[in-house]
């Protein structure tokens, strides 16, 4: 792994690996670790930090439903585009310690920007600085998911993917903890919309501590790679290619017709939901935000359990179907009616968590593995897409109509997912197909039945990916050679950084069978 | 078999008051009377009782007076000039109820909290001295409707200070076309009260108004209104509130039927209603007064006994914390219906009960057929290769 000449050239001193200052040392890899946790942590800390004010929006501010919800549409508008070249301009031009800082002080900037557009309490500046924020937040993600690759491998992969998205996570659950608290601190000093714009200023301080924590990364990184000798390896081939789409298959569309019209009921609800609870509910705007995070905190929290549960018991489909069903259910108890809006809250977020353990895979399973970027680019830009336009109307739907036909709408979004998630039942039953085997069943079918044309890319992608952890059982690491089967697994490990961790926010699941 | 039970709902409903007939007058007798007089009287016949309805500004106190009698009585009204000198009706009412805007009150809301709080400094504004004109009307058999407006003061800082005050009935059960939607039926009548460009005292920095109401019932005197506040599901007319204040008379509380003001607690701070404009508008709790001196409620309950007539008070105060005052945006806007009977409840609409209907319903059909289909699609598998092993 290391490689002592390259540094000798260098110049640097040479620590041994067992110091904890060398980069290959546990303690050293643990400290990058722990900065790669914060990288996120301010861009999500601030992306909801409108819904935890959300009430103070209304009333400093002066901003009807329809314009705070703006705040968070325009964040999703660049994201369309962004998420297919996001990650292509950091392995093209900027390499990833340049690429992580750029987009590290584009959330920043956007942050700043958006803080002093309230605090000067000019909209058009609001809604500007969220889109500088939206153009560096989600390419951010896949930047810092490059470090995590760089970093670690094979088994220590799928665990810190987990625990870097879950923190993250974490970071827009504490955003719903302080902000209320920092607000009212504020309010001591400052008065009017001014008062909501200095909040705003302190929470963008967290970019700020990230972007600090991007820097040291840096450092680190570029220190790790003189004395370990790493060579940036160039991506050789754009891994999406926009051709592709002709060749998926209805159950794929379908797929992203539930990425779409299930994350509409997830992440406008939160967005809105504040003023939701304090009104419907009587709740004060802190317990208000406390009941709102525990969206992100039970989906941070759960999500490895379920990512373990569906490995054992396969069968996503069912699963997906559940969740979708127990979401409507959440819904519907806090649509019709008065019962403590934590009941609901908390079995939206594990409903939530267990639907994206059991989706994501899907798309691994239906798709071939070198078209594998774009069918991800493509459901994170529907995704995107259909947030963009979606939080807008939830904005026009509570301003003319209520939290109640807010719900509805909400549950319209669940209804046609369940009917796209029964429809992907329907035809996987009716073609034999694998997506709703429990894994003992996947492997006979593996086993003896003549490949297909319906299965035969599946399988043999199954077959690959149990190579893989063949090879990081075996302890090899994948980066010191060229062998063939090396650079496919760093193709995987490129896609999977690019798109996968994106789409699930917490989930650690990479292309299993 | 089931014609008649439609039948027999449609005459009870009827029967308990849904739909009336509403026949209006303008200053109801006097022949000299201008549009700066404004008496309306609606005669609202239902099935089996009358609802007379006053809705008078000639005394100055904006006041609404509800008389339920038997059917074919008559109200009468003799005027002085164009001032009524009384107002009898037929027949002895077998219960009235009625309100009256007697004072707004300024107050210096120091703990910028919306409550108007003794301890603070406040002014009340009679209403006495101010004279109504009428706006517009619209009196037909299908809506009755005033809108008047009083000059608070002409010129101060030369825009006038204007109370607006409209008042709206209609025959049968519906959702007001303005925000907050309130629904009104043909037993109640909808009130809305706006204060518009209000200059607020020098003295005070955090001025904000509250209307003082007077309530009165023909129940015992020792009794008291209630307030209770229920909460609703449904904010689809008024979105973003769900919660509904009803003040009901001691009558209505113990037997259901009787006289109630219903409102949702939102006021309006611009004249372009929306949630972004939306403030809290708070009640106070009850205290036992008088009638006023002079007044047309004095004059139409001069007969009955003081121990058969509830006389309360209440507050009803604007804005919530952190908006400004009213200075911010000069306007307050508020609504209530006045109403006899059981107050309206509200119902899911057509459109809430579709959209449940269709989206429990396709993926349940979608499921069972699909299920179908596949077990039909093995079955015939199954079955084909089983005879063509046969035949093998």
């Amino acid at each position: 792994m290391e490689n002592p000449e390259s540094s000798g050239i260098m110049g640097v001193t040479q620590e041994a690996p067992t110091s904890w200052c060398h980069p290959s040392n546990r303690v050293h890899r643990f400290i990058a670790l722990i900065l790669m946790c914060f990288l996120c942590f301010g861009s999500y800390f601030c992306y909801d930090t409108p819904g935890a004010l959300a009430d103070n929006f209304k009333d400093d501010s002066h901003l009807n439903t329809s314009q705070f919800a703006l705040l968070y549409s325009i964040y999703s508008w660049p994201n369309v585009i962004l998420c297919f070249i996001g990650g292509y301009l950091v392995d093209r031009y900027f390499g990833i310690r340049l690429g992580t800082i750029i987009y590290m002080t584009i959330v920043f900037v956007g942050a700043v920007v958006f803080a002093l557009g309230v605090y000067i309490n000019a909209y058009w500046l609001m809604i500007l600085g969220r889109f500088i924020f939206g153009i560096g937040g989600e390419s951010l993600q896949v930047a810092v998911n490059s470090y995590v690759v760089l970093w670690f491998n094979g088994k220590e992969l799928n665990m810190v993917f987990g625990l870097q998205l879950s923190f993250s996570r974490f970071g827009s659950t504490v955003n719903f903890w302080v902000m209320e608290p920092i607000y009212r601190w504020v309010a001591n000093y400052y008065g009017g919309y001014e008062k909501l714009g200095v909040a705003l200023f302190i929470a963008s301080m967290t970019c700020l501590g990230s972007l600090i924590c991007g820097l040291i990364l840096g450092w680190m990184d570029h220190r790790a790679e003189r004395i370990l000798g790493r060579q940036e390896e160039q991506a050789k081939a754009e891994p999406f290619h926009l051709i592709d789409v002709l060749h998926f298959k209805p159950v794929f569309w379908l797929v992203s017709v539930i990425c779409v019209a299930y994350y509409l009921a997830i992440f406008p609800f939160i967005a809105l939901g504040k003023l939701f609870f304090e009104r419907k509910f009587d709740f004060i705007p802190q317990d208000a935000n406390t009941v709102n995070s525990m969206v992100y905190l039970f989906s941070a929290a759960l999500s490895p359990f379920f990512g373990i549960l569906i490995d054992k018991t396969g069968r996503n489909v069912m699963w997906v179907i559940l969740s979708i069903i127990t979401t409507i259910g959440s819904h519907f108890l806090m649509a019709f009616t008065f019962v403590n809006p934590y009941v609901g809250v908390v079995s939206l977020g594990i409903s939530y968590s267990l639907l994206a353990s059991g989706l994501w895979p899907l798309v691994a399973m239906i798709v071939q593995e070198n078209q594998l970027g774009t069918a991800f680019g493509i459901c994170q830009a529907v995704q995107n897409l259909g947030l963009a336009t979606v939080i807008i109307l939830a904005g026009v739907i509570v301003d003319k109509y209520g939290y109640l036909m807010l719900e509805m709408f909400f549950l319209g979004c669940l209804f046609v997912s369940l009917i796209a998630a029964v429809l992907i039942y329907i035809l996987d039953s009716a073609n034999k197909g694998v997506l709703n085997l429990s894994p003992s069943m996947r492997e006979a079918l593996k086993k003896t039945t003549v490949r297909t044309e319906e299965t035969a890319n599946l399988l043999e992608h199954a077959d690959s990916s149990d190579q893989d952890e063949a090879d990081v059982g075996g302890g090899a690491s994948p980066r010191d050679g060229a062998s063939p089967r090396d650079s496919a697994q760093l193709q995987s490990d490129r896609i999977r950084s690019r798109y996968i961790a994106q789409l699930l926010p917490t989930t650690n699941i990479p292309d299993r069978p | 078999m089931n014609l008649q039970t439609i039948l027999i709902f449609i005459g009870l409903s009827y029967a308990y008051g849904q739909d009336r007939k509403i026949t209006a007058k303008l200053n109801p007798g006097c022949n000299i009377c201008s549009s700066n007089t404004t008496l309306l009287y609606v005669k609202c016949d239902g099935a089996s009782d009358t609802i007379h309805q006053i809705w008078d500004f000639t005394r100055h106190l904006p006041t609404v007076i509800f008389a339920v009698t038997s059917l074919n009585s008559t109200l009468n009204v003799t005027w002085t000039d164009t001032l009524p000198k009384s107002i009898v009706l037929s027949e002895e009412p077998s219960y009235s109820f009625a309100t009256a805007i007697d004072k707004l009150y300024e107050y210096d809301d120091l703990d910028d909290n919306g409550h108007i709080d003794p301890k603070f400094p406040q002014k009340a504004y009679k209403l006495d001295r101010i004279r109504w004109h009428l706006n517009e009307s619209i009196l037909s058999d299908k809506e009755a409707m005033i809108h008047v407006y009083g000059i608070l003061n002409e010129e101060r800082r030369g825009r006038p200070e204007i109370i607006n005050i409209k008042l709206d009935l209609i025959p049968f059960k519906d959702y007001a076309a303005d925000l907050p939607h309130l629904i009104h039926t043909a037993n109640s009548t909808l009130v809305d009260v706006s204060l518009v460009n209000l200059t607020t005292s020098r003295e005070y920095n955090a001025s904000r108004y509250a209307l003082h109401l007077l309530l009165i019932s023909s129940d015992p005197a020792v009794e008291t209104m209630h307030y209770t506040m229920r909460k609703s599901l449904d904010d689809e007319h008024t979105p973003g509130v769900f919660e509904i204040i009803e003040i009901k008379s001691p009558s209505l509380f113990d037997e259901g039927e009787g006289g109630y003001l219903q409102f949702r607690p939102v006021a309006y701070s611009e004249d372009a209603r929306g949630v972004a404009s939306s403030t809290v508008a708070r009640v106070s709790a009850f205290s036992r007064t008088d009638l006023p001196r002079h007044s047309t409620l004095k004059l139409f309950y001069s007969d009955i006994d003081q121990a058969d007539l509830l006389v309360q008070d209440m507050f009803v105060s604007f804005g919530e914390t952190g908006d400004g005052y009213y200075k911010q945006h000069n306007y307050t806007a508020w609504s209530f219906t006045i109403g006899y009977g059981a107050p309206p409840v509200e119902g899911f609409s057509f459109f809430v009960i579709m959209i449940i209907s269709i989206g429990l319903g396709v993926p349940i059909v979608l499921a069972l057929s699909g299920i179908t289909y596949v077990l039909l699609r093995r079955y015939r598998h199954n079955n084909s290769r089983t005879r063509f092993t046969n035949e093998d």
